[in-house]
């Protein structure tokens, strides 16, 4: 990370047109990304001079037609008050600035699944940019001490919350103080405000900055920043009405927890807290809640005060109403797709109707658009399983070597993916900055004679009449049970079928099993599970999520009780400490070293190492990878472009600022 | 009668007592509870499962406590504050989500019945009374066509030829522009336009089966001896046939009413999954398979009290329509 390399540099609302011109003409440095150079922001095209110019002869910034309607009427006040002295300007994925206006229609199964919805509006002090790199948000800058223990975050000055109220460092400190050190409502701290088993402190400079402060050096703090999830700020203005130590009235909080149905006043705050819970609750996002998720219908709509502009001046979001609609069953939503009622959605929608939906694009008026996931079709042999026989056969490199090559990978992508897949190792995405050809490509082409070769080596060369091979010295074929979620149908019980077939071919003999998922559950985290069959993902940015990697992520068992050794500290009953010597405390070693690295640089190359072992060693087996990720998107919606990875850490389908996201034809989709 | 009435009534505390025992403890036979099907669910869709707000969840639930400390808080709020406990997954108290959902299945359901036993009565009588002419034939045909068909894959065929055919949408109850909307003329009209297609799925089947037993109680009927006397006697014929055997060949109707009271809010489940309708069907299904115990529990304590209730009010309907019934010992 870099040593107060930092630019910060803040815009004035003159300066801002000055610069949005400068921007066309090249790169402007605003703020240090996660890299350790400051990253770049996007340039905008030359095509937009014209409009900022423009705005700039009106000295204004312009808003949408919606707001304008409640400016005149005098129900709110003018964009210029709004905005914050330099609000945060949003490049186009698409390059050209979009209409003000529409309707933007998508699907969503209930209130457990809050984190579509959730995903879209949720705005955290940085984001990624196109390359993946971390750029300023709602913080417009922020800088770190030399060995990553001080992160000093610089807000926009004059931003405001959804209901006018002034967004300061007072509401970080408001959520440090009264809700994360608040055993009431938050009983341990998550070891992500934590480093060296500390937690964090917080002190604020000023109304717009704030220092984070850590024991031991926190590198990797800023992707902690990027979504709310586990919140970094709160609207204390608001909020403090629900909270028992900060409120006036405590008769009436009693009351109203009783009259909501809560047992204890920190059921309702959390309840209040929930942004698709209470419409009321104050918001930073493009879009604010405008009724409860457990409606059929859940309706976001504009946040008039929302902090950002496109680079013409024009404030952010472009579109005025985001609706969720509610459905029970994939066919439901699939019939949505394909008669064009779906606008822009990519979770939900499945690659098994691949098909269905390419078929459909024209009748629909709809556009599928291909991007990566994360997952990867990939086998978990657990090394730390409870049969002693299992344990040995599977803790020996070489039959893992084996069972990698006896599968013809590209057999299995036609037969059961249409081809669709690519044959590489559990490894990060080509697209990622963690990316490795090396180790994607280790031990991935078909050869049946190596594996059995490999596997007469390694001690298993007798068989019987059928072709089993048998346990060393015993009459018993050599077997082993897959466990996994995948039902019969899918394409991934067919994948895992004809992985199983290509074992038999070299004489190991292995019976998938499908598992209701809790009772899977139950199984690995007992460590009663011999393999699995689950895909890995987290491969966009796995410096970030490396859990599968270093095997504490167990519902992908490859090493269960290790696994738990680390995740524990030894404490769980199940855990249990690797051999001395073995390349999992070399992962680990690191892994840790990993964690406290401020050099962006150095990190890759640490995790290059990681990688390398992998290469050599394959923890758990990868088939296919880089598997599309189907975005429906409906024709004349712009904003999102083709090709990006779909995953949990990067936003999903959101990653490109779903507030730049428009509608060529607003008028036609109102 | 009413001393019968009242027995029965006070003979219902110690069942639902026990029913109520008895669904709660049937939530906890998976493996599992809420928090490991809300984590392998966002597993499913990729997001992240963070431990720590799992474990604060299930502080806040007390999912870690013994069953009878879960079980005697949950009975407790009922008994004492008509609380019936928060919903774990759509966060709300759950008299307010089964409020909402009730009223809607009830039309839905009720009209279905009602439909249901309109077209089979005249169906089934004609038949009987015509029996082996072509009609009783064709209706024959139909309602084994009705009763082999199960209603989802009606729905399905519904739902497809509706889009592909009739290029209109026939999932949920209303338009997008009314789901929010207070109750109005304009929104009632909405609703009736769409709550006739899964009202006919959901009458088809019963009306095939309902069918089948007007047709064989009427059979049986007919021969007997008091329809001979009338006939004798010179009462016309369809005077006879309505008046007499008819009235007898109804009794499974009112038997059933019992039954049909609980399949109001689960019956039409199937169907309701599929065409995305808003009633209590999806709701219970998905209570249960997502172990949200506080929901599932209210379902089935609802559904069996129901059952009770039917019962109790089939037997005294049977009583008053059919005077060989006696209800005393």
């Amino acid at each position: 990370m870099t040593r107060k390399r930092t630019r910060t540099h803040a815009f004035s609302r003159r300066e801002f047109m000055r610069v949005s011109a400068i921007t066309t003409a090249g790169a402007v440095v605003v703020a240090c990304g996660s890299g350790g150079e400051p990253a770049a922001e996007e340039a905008a095209p030359a095509a937009e001079a014209p409009a900022a110019e423009e705005a700039m002869d009106m000295g204004t910034y312009k808003e949408a037609p919606m707001l304008a309607d409640m400016v005149s009427s005098g129900a709110l006040p003018p964009v210029d008050e709004r905005l914050p002295s330099n609000p945060g300007v949003m490049p186009n994925a698409g390059g050209s600035n979009g209409n003000y206006g529409g309707v933007m229609r998508r699907g969503f199964r209930g209130v457990s699944d809050r984190w579509g919805p959730t995903k879209m509006q949720d705005r955290g002090l940085g984001w990624y940019d196109q390359d993946l790199n971390v750029q300023p948000r709602l913080a417009e800058s922020w800088t770190i001490n030399d060995d990553a223990t001080a992160w000093t975050f610089n807000l926009r000055e004059g931003a405001k919350w959804s209901d006018g109220a002034p967004f300061t460092s007072a509401d970080l400190l408001w959520w440090y103080d009264n809700d994360l050190l608040n055993t009431d409502i938050n009983p341990s701290v998550n070891p992500r405000w934590q480093s060296g088993g500390e937690t964090m402190g917080l002190t604020a400079g000023d109304d717009y900055s704030a220092t984070y402060t850590f024991n031991e050096p926190k590198p990797l703090f800023i992707y902690e920043t990027l979504r709310t999830t586990a919140r970094i700020y709160l609207p204390g203005h608001y909020l403090s009405q629900f909270h028992l130590e900060l409120t006036d009235d405590a008769d009436a909080l009693q009351a109203a927890t009783e009259e909501a149905g809560f047992n204890a006043w920190n059921e309702y705050y959390v309840d209040r807290r929930w942004w698709y819970l209470n419409p009321e609750l104050p918001s930073l996002g493009p879009w604010k809640a405008d009724n409860e998720l457990s409606n059929e219908l859940f309706v976001m709509e504009r946040n008039p005060y929302f902090p950002f502009v496109d680079s013409g001046g024009h404030q952010l979001p472009y579109i005025d109403h985001v609706n969720h609609r509610l459905f029970e069953t994939p066919d439901v939503f699939e019939l949505r797709i394909i008669n064009g009622e779906i606008d822009f959605q990519g979770r939900h929608v499945s690659l098994d109707s691949f098909t269905l939906f390419k078929e459909n694009e024209e009748n629909g008026d709809y556009s599928v658009y291909l991007g990566y996931a994360s997952g990867h079709t990939a086998i978990q042999l657990n090394q730390t399983t409870k049969n002693p026989r299992l344990r040995e056969f599977f803790q020996n490199a070489d039959v893992r070597k084996a069972l990698s090559v006896a599968v013809d990978r590209v057999t299995l992508n036609e037969l059961v993916f249409d081809g669709l897949l690519t044959p590489r190792q559990y490894s990060p995405l080509n697209s990622s900055p963690q990316a490795n050809m090396g180790q994607a490509s280790a031990y991935i082409e078909y050869d049946a004679d190596m594996a059995n070769q490999l596997l007469d080596g390694a001690g298993y060369s007798e068989k019987n009449d059928a072709g089993q091979r048998l346990w060393p010295g015993t009459n018993e074929p050599l077997s082993f049970i897959v466990e996994g979620t995948a039902s019969p149908g899918t394409q991934g019980e067919d994948a895992i079928l004809q992985i199983v077939k290509y074992f038999a071919e070299v004489g190991i003999t292995a019976t998938y099993q499908y598992f209701e998922r809790s009772l899977y559950t139950e199984h690995f985290r007992a460590n009663e599970i011999e393999a699995a069959f689950w895909g890995g993902d987290r491969t966009v940015l796995p410096i970030v999520a490396p859990w599968i990697f270093e095997g504490t992520m167990i519902d992908r068992p490859w090493g269960v009780a290790w696994g738990l050794y680390r995740s524990s500290g030894g404490v769980d009953p199940n855990a249990e400490e690797p051999p001395e010597g073995h390349w999992i405390w070399d992962i680990w070693e690191i892994m840790d070293q990993i964690n406290v690295e401020p050099s962006d640089a150095r990190r890759n190359e640490l995790f290059t190492q990681v990688l390398d072992i992998w290469a050599e060693e394959l923890p758990m087996i990868g088939y296919l990878g880089e598997a599309p990720k189907l975005v429906i998107v409906k024709n004349g919606f712009q904003g999102y472009l083709e090709g990006f990875p779909l995953d949990d850490t990067t936003g999903d389908e959101h990653l490109l600022h779903t507030e730049t996201y428009y509608w060529d034809n607003p008028a036609d989709h109102s | 009668m009413l001393l019968y009435i009242v027995r029965r009534i006070l003979f219902m505390i110690p069942t639902l007592a026990a029913i109520s025992i008895l669904s709660f403890a049937i939530i906890q036979l998976p493996p599992g509870d809420f928090l490991t099907s809300y984590a392998a669910q966002l597993s499913q869709e990729g997001d992240l499962v963070d431990e720590a707000e799992l474990e604060a969840l299930a502080q806040r639930y007390g999912l870690g406590q013994p069953v009878y400390v879960q079980y005697w808080k949950w009975i407790k709020g009922i008994a004492t504050k008509g609380d019936w406990g928060q919903s774990m997954e759509w966060q709300k108290p759950v008299a307010e989500l089964i409020w909402e959902r009730l009223a809607l299945t009830v039309v839905l359901s009720m009209s279905a019945l009602l439909v249901s036993w309109f077209i089979a009565i005249p169906i089934g009588v004609y038949s009987a009374t015509n029996q082996y002419s072509i009609l009783d034939y064709s209706m024959t045909a139909f309602s084994f066509i009705g009763l082999g068909v199960p209603g989802f894959l009606l729905a399905l065929i519904v739902l497809y030829l509706a889009h592909s055919q009739l290029d209109m949408n026939v999932g949920g109850l209303f338009s997008e522009e009314y789901m929010l909307a207070p109750w109005s003329w304009a929104k009632i009209m909405d609703m009736l336009a769409h709550i006739w297609v899964p009202m006919l799925i959901v009458a088809i089947s019963s009306t095939a089966g309902n069918i089948r037993i007007t047709r064989a109680n009427l059979l049986d009927e007919l021969n007997k001896p008091y329809v001979e006397t009338a006939r004798a006697k010179g009462v016309k014929e369809t005077k006879l046939i309505w008046k007499y055997p008819v009235r007898v060949a109804m009794n499974p109707f009112f038997s059933t009413v019992g039954w049909s009271l609980a399949s109001l809010i689960s019956g039409t489940t199937l169907v309701a999954m599929v065409l995305s309708l808003q009633t209590t069907g999806p709701m219970l299904l998905r209570s249960l398979t997502a172990q949200d115990m506080y929901l599932a529990g209210t379902f089935l304590f609802m559904l069996s009290t129901l059952t009770i209730i039917g019962t109790l009010i089939s037997d005294v309907l049977l009583a008053i329509v059919d005077p060989r019934i006696r209800l005393e010992q």
